[in-house]
């Protein structure tokens, strides 16, 4: 179900990946149209049989935008570990202030962290973090927790995470940046405390699917769309909402690759008011090398390289814009195949210079949805290892463990999950040698 | 003049380029000097000839490696620290901060300790361009001894006397990895009088200039830089602290430049001929996005220009060359002057 601004469409695929039927809904003024609206809509035209429907894929991505512009946001409690330090730049300093006044509970630097060889810096303070969530208990519907240099070591974000369940009980959501993002504090406390702010949310867009699929008797396991061009589970989306953010974008990538059986592409995906220009890499959308922006705050979580346009009056204009965007997402005259999806592809000429031919292919207008639906699960690990002395060959061995095990919690068959990409890069701005390991693993779906 | 909101980005992005890239710790860097001239004001930035002669300089800066600071981000008292530490250790009142080093990091850094501490920037540093060995700088150059060396985390604080040169260099990087791979560190302190004679004035303000030109052709100018060669990255090898590129020009007539480095960029070679050679500066600038990409960045198959411009002259003369020339570094070649190269 591809649910945005200008209404939804929903395809019904069977196990093969075989398009059955689609449909679309339109949009009632102006708004999303409910989940509730869009299965039950779904269920009589597509005359699917509801008992015989497995799984049901929802992009939240432009539900999140909207929590988002209108502020409909948990707020969250923000602890930093790694005083003394860090104290030039305060959690949340540059984040603008209308935003951080409604996101933000209070936030606090305690003493602990670990040094970029995993050496513990100080005991993790406990009692600061105790009486600091005594001090907010009252508003925080959820906490952000953000260690130095715990994608080395998350020892101390998971105490920090003990100590906030027992004393706000183990109903208040936590996130913790070591499963949010990557080396470099701000980006990764930022994503952490955008993930916290959403959870509220994702948890009225996952009560509210699996209502509508109680109320039509369909027993599918529901599925989310994730930033990668994969899905993940409802309960993964729950925890892990930031990865739904960028999830329509990556879907409508995935779907291009599926539809015109090409890995490497530029993809343009044409919708009514803009487009969006990506790159495919192995049939998966390329990720920005820059951290990706929300508001103008860096958040140090992955992201789809993706070139917004705007469609505008469609034209020589729109052709420009988007020529420009190729140039600008590739860097360079591409020999790739350009493959247009979208309700808008009309929009798009049959000559477009800097690539090797023009695709459109069939049900291209619903590519978004085709996308999500036969995307697989998958699990990401980016972990650093300094070298203490370890092979990197073990350290590659943990980091595809992690992976496979993520995927798995994301809703991946264990029997069928594997791993489909592994990087590693030297880090040599550190003083010994240290590893970085990033591995995605994917599966078909439970 | 003063360092604020309305120039420390170009400011920032100036000290990245004038380093080549390396290093690490910038972004971190202006958003602290940015959230410290918010918070306590801009910082003045003020020539040697503005200043007393008798007035005292804190030289500082960073040990270590600075990218430390994108996870364990600075407290921002470091500066205050080093102060307190120099003027106990009998030199007097210091009267302004004066960078180390431009290049990198270490120029935008000392802004923050700068507006904590109500003092002025002076528009000068003693390198020019980004440097390893804490021994090369103006001040050992003109053998004027600046001590003491003081290192702080914000946590301990090491004051080392009477070591200088090498040893200086030993004792500063063995207390940075101890104290979690990167820390602050002060000089000592000088008379203005004595960095007159010595350091490279105006390199903050040049590093304004060259961090507000918006293009690629405006930076090299600023910088007075030539371009080495444009193409692709077809062979990257490290190991052991030293490392080599080869860069190949893409289209008809392949041309290929060997890039030679170890912590910066040092040597480049065209055509068996050595092109440009260290204390120059040579930079690979990513042909993508036009910022540089520090050694640790680049990758194979990477799309780059490589552009090289010449140090400060006081590095060309014969003792400049000993303290920071190829042979300063392990290369057995003779030092080759920019303008006398092929372009």
């Amino acid at each position: 179900m591809d649910v945005r601004a200008a209404g939804a469409d929903v395809v019904l695929m069977d196990a093969d990946d075989r398009l059955l039927t689609k449909v679309g809904i339109p949009a009632s003024g102006g708004a999303v149209p409910p989940i509730q609206r869009v299965i039950a809509c779904a269920v009589s035209r597509l005359g699917a049989d509801p008992g015989r429907v497995t799984h049901a894929t929802l992009s939240a991505s432009r539900s999140m935008s909207d929590v988002l512009e209108q502020r409909a946001v948990s707020r969250v409690a923000v602890v930093r570990i790694g005083w003394p330090l860090t104290g030039a730049v305060p959690p949340l300093s540059t984040w603008p202030g209308e935003l951080r006044r409604a996101v933000s509970a209070g936030a606090c630097t305690v003493a602990g962290g670990v040094e970029y060889d995993g050496r513990m810096s100080a005991p993790l303070d406990e009692t600061a973090i105790a009486r600091f969530l005594h001090s907010v208990a009252g508003e925080a519907d959820a906490v952000a927790i953000a260690g130095v240099f715990s994608p080395i070591d998350p020892g101390h974000e998971l105490a920090a995470a003990a100590v906030v369940q027992r004393e706000l009980g183990r109903e208040v959501s936590i996130s913790l940046s070591h499963e949010i993002g990557s080396l470099g504090l701000l980006g990764r406390e930022n994503a952490t405390v955008l993930n916290a702010a959403l959870t509220r949310a994702a948890g009225k867009i996952g009560d509210e699917l699996r209502a509508a699929l109680a109320h039509e008797s369909m027993d599918a396991e529901p599925f989310f769309a994730q930033n990668d061009g994969s899905v993940m589970a409802l309960e993964h989306a729950l925890r892990f909402p930031e990865l739904a953010l960028g999830g329509r974008a990556a879907a409508g990538m995935r779907g291009a690759a599926y539809l015109s059986g090409v890995g490497d592409a530029v993809v343009v995906s044409v919708g009514a008011s803009s487009a969006s220009v990506g790159i495919l890499v192995n049939g998966y959308p390329r990720e920005t090398d820059v951290p990706p922006e929300v508001e103008g705050i860096r958040m140090g979580f992955r992201a789809p390289a993706v070139a917004e346009i705007s469609v505008g009056a469609g034209g020589q204009e729109f052709v420009t814009a988007l020529h420009g965007a190729i140039a600008r997402t590739w860097g360079a005259p591409a020999v790739l195949p350009l493959v247009v999806v979208g309700e808008g592809s009309d929009l798009v000429p049959e000559e477009v210079p800097g690539v090797s031919e023009v695709m459109r292919p069939a049900e291209g207008d619903v590519a978004c949805a085709i996308g999500m639906t036969i995307a697989p699960v998958s699990g990401q690990a980016d972990v650093i290892y300094a070298d203490r002395g370890a092979p990197w060959a073990r350290a590659v061995q943990e980091a595809r463990s992690l992976a496979i095990g993520r995927a798995v919690v994301a809703g991946a068959d264990p029997r069928r999950v594997d791993v489909v990409e592994v990087t590693e890069l030297p880090l040599f701005s550190l003083l010994d040698p240290a590893i970085r390991v990033r591995v995605r693993a994917s599966g078909p779906r439970m | 003049m003063r360092l604020d909101a309305s120039n420390l980005g170009d400011y920032a992005r100036g000290c990245a380029l004038l380093g080549a890239g390396g290093g690490g710790g910038f972004d971190v860097g202006l958003l602290m000097a940015l959230h410290a001239v918010e918070a306590h004001g801009p910082v003045a930035l003020v020539g040697l000839d503005a200043l007393p002669d008798a007035s005292r300089v804190m030289l500082c800066g960073i040990a270590g490696s600075p990218a430390i600071a994108d996870e364990r981000i600075w407290s921002g008292d470091e500066g205050g620290r080093l102060l307190t530490a120099v003027e106990a250790h009998g030199s007097g009142g210091i009267g302004a901060l004066m960078c180390l080093q431009i290049a990198g990091a270490g120029g935008v850094l000392p802004v923050t300790w700068a507006a904590r501490l109500g003092l002025p920037l002076v528009d000068a540093d003693a390198r020019g361009r980004a440097f390893p060995r804490l021994q090369q700088q103006a001040m050992h150059l003109a053998r004027i001894h600046a001590g003491p060396l003081v290192l702080t985390d914000s946590r301990s604080t090491v004051v080392v006397e009477a070591a200088d040169g090498p040893w200086a260099d030993r004792l500063a990087h063995g207390v940075a990895s101890a104290l979690g791979g990167m820390c602050a560190i002060a000089l000592g302190s000088v008379s203005v009088a004595q960095a007159r004679s010595a350091v490279i004035s105006g390199t903050v303000s040049h590093a304004i200039e060259v961090g507000h030109a918006r293009s690629g052709r405006g930076a090299r100018d600023a910088l007075g830089a030539v371009v080495l060669v444009e193409g692709r990255v077809i062979d990257l090898e490290r190991g052991d602290g030293r490392g080599s590129a080869v860069v190949q020009t893409e289209g008809t007539g392949t041309r290929q430049l060997r890039l030679e480095f170890q912590s910066d960029y040092l040597i480049a070679i065209d055509d068996g001929a050595v092109c440009a050679s260290v204390p120059d500066v040579i930079c690979v600038v990513s042909a993508a996005t036009g910022d540089p990409l520090a050694i640790e960045r680049t990758r194979f198959d990477d799309r780059v220009v490589v552009i090289a411009w010449p140090a400060h002259e006081l590095w060309r003369s014969s003792d400049g060359l000993s303290l920071a020339g190829p042979a300063a570094f392990g290369y057995d070649v003779d030092h080759v002057p920019l303008s006398h190269a092929r372009s």
